[in-house]
């Protein structure tokens, strides 16, 4: 028995262990990865003051602060499934079974798969495996790649592979089909960009937000968008093109490209081959809920947010008694704001554990949150903020429809 | 390769076609779809499938995801575990 579990020891899951043990509570944290960091030990770029974030770093920081406080860690360990016995939280491992009051979900998010023909062969894999090979592992995933899917993630990943001696062929859009329709269509593509052209992580945003500023361009949208695309980096930026095949024996060998029409029609004749020893698909992020559907917690399809999450309160905590969530499975944002929310929901279990005087510090931990998210310097979606609200205002009907019910059955 | 011969479920091999196909049959939802052509039903559990399983069933129009619902039930466990731990689990 923990006084708090907390699962996925990412920058959510390691802040909150933090403020529990800050707090006085024992603490064990999970995860199914070798060390602690989650998505966060990828992350290298330049932040907009010149400075360099370094996500195996801060990692490394914050679970030496996590030890140094007393927080036990079981890593190599899957959560298969959790459940509510006798008002404890059950937590399934197949390494045994935990047991819980205060159990907090920090599970993070997973890539959307974006299917394009010959993406079975080795040599393909997702952009964010592209991520941990480099930063994390060292290892280079070829010599030569082609990403599909322009998106701020991708164009991130992107330039850390060019930093690391990595060359990108291009930076395209898959083919459309019945599964990628938005990801496949470049005006839709130009107009996420369009909307996150206030961010400077990325050199694809501001030579893409230059490019947008520009009356003529943006007035004739995607029909102008130059044949040869533009260059971020030395690599080319396709929103005309599309992957229509990835080609190889026995790995991946090229791609087929195809010119596509403003509406992701593919120009009949136009293809070209591209050749590369690997491939990285984009398709976006979503929150990884799986263990709050099992847990039977309501959801909402909120858009903003990358998808289906937990309802939840400002507090973090879910209706179910006891289950918190922090971090992306509460909606696609960047690693400083999952960590900001992992401070309030290590708190909100402290209270809930019976620790008092606690009210204020919450209140501007909650505070913190926001200022975090308005001076992100990497943001997944434009309208985050119109997320936040929904959720926010579900959370309130909720609790009233509840206090109704609760005054009527006395 | 031709985008119909595309695996979608890579552990229960299901193909593009094969999906697109017997959701245009059927006019069914993502849970009928699974059910038919097995796509998310293997070793993994549809960790990699299901997104796009789903994406299939609404481009039919047949499967507006609900505001409040995932439309393909998660169940446990959601990682493969191995028959002798799930004996132990169950326990
Ligand atoms: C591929 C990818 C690349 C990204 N790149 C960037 C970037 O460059 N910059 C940026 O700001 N943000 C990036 N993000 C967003 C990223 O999610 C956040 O920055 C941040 O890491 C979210 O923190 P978190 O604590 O919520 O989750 P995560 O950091 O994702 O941590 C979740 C942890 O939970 C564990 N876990 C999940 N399920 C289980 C289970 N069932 N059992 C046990 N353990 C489990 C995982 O192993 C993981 O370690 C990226 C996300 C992804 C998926």
């Amino acid at each position: 028995m923990f006084k708090a579990i907390i699962i996925g020891s990412g920058p959510a899951g390691l802040t909150a262990a933090i403020t529990c043990a800050e707090n006085g509570l024992d603490v064990l944290v999970i995860d199914e990865y070798m060390s602690a960091g989650g998505r966060l030990l990828g992350q290298l770029y330049e932040q907009p003051d010149g400075s360099w974030w370094n996500g195996l770093r801060e990692s490394k920081n914050l679970y030496t602060t996590a030890i140094s406080l007393g927080v036990k860690f079981h890593f190599n360990t899957s959560v298969n499934n959790i459940e509510k016995r006798n008002n404890r939280w059950v937590v399934y491992t197949e390494k045994g079974t935990f047991y819980t009051e205060n159990l907090l979900l920090a599970t993070g998010a997973a890539e959307s798969p974006v299917p394009v023909p010959g993406w079975t062969l080795p040599g393909v894999m997702s952009v964010g495996a592209a991520q941990v090979m480099t930063n994390v592992h060292r290892v280079k995933p070829g010599k030569r790649g082609v990403i599909i899917g322009v998106n701020v993630l991708s164009s991130v990943i992107a330039m850390e592979l060019h930093l690391a001696g990595v060359e990108i062929a291009c930076l395209t859009l898959p083919k459309m089909n019945s599964i990628a329709n938005k990801e496949g269509n470049p005006s839709q593509v130009l107009d996420s960009l369009l909307h996150v052209s206030h961010m400077a992580t990325s050199p694809l945003i501001r030579y893409g937000s230059k490019l947008l500023k520009n009356d003529f361009i943006k007035n004739l949208g995607i029909h102008f968008y130059p044949k040869k695309g533009f260059k971020m980096w030395n690599t080319p930026i396709q929103l005309r093109k599309a992957v229509i095949e990835i080609y190889g024996k026995d790995e991946v060998e090229g791609v087929v490209v195809a010119a596509i029409k403003a509406n992701g029609e593919v120009v009949p004749g136009s293809e070209e081959r591209i050749q590369a020893d690997f491939v990285c698909i984009a398709g976006g992020l979503y929150p990884l809920v799986e263990l709050a559907a099992l847990a039977g917690c309501p959801f909402f399809l909120v858009e903003e947010l990358g998808g289906h999450v937990p309802l939840h309160s400002e507090k973090m905590e879910t209706p179910l008694e006891g289950l918190f969530v922090a971090g992306n499975i509460t909606g696609i944002e960047g690693a400083k704001v999952a960590a900001a929310q992992g401070r309030t929901a290590g708190l909100a279990m402290a209270i809930h554990s019976g620790i008092k005087g606690l009210d204020t510090e919450i209140r501007h931990s909650m505070d913190m949150v926001k200022q975090t998210r308005e001076s992100a310097d990497i943001q997944f979606h434009p309208e985050i903020e119109v997320g936040r609200k929904r959720i926010l205002r579900e959370w309130e009907i909720s609790q009233t429809s509840k206090q109704n019910h609760e005054a009527l059955m006395g | 390769m031709n985008e119909n011969v595309m695996i979608i479920c890579r552990c229960e091999e299901v193909t593009y076609h094969e999906l697109v196909s017997t959701a245009t049959k059927y006019k069914c939802s993502a849970r009928e779809l699974k059910l038919r052509t097995r796509a998310g039903m293997g070793y993994c559990g549809g960790r990699t499938c299901r997104t796009m399983v789903e994406k299939i069933a609404q481009s039919m129009g047949t499967n507006t995801p609900t505001e409040t619902n995932i439309s393909l039930k998660v169940q446990p466990p959601i990682r493969p575990v191995s028959f002798e731990n799930l004996g132990r689990i169950s326990k």
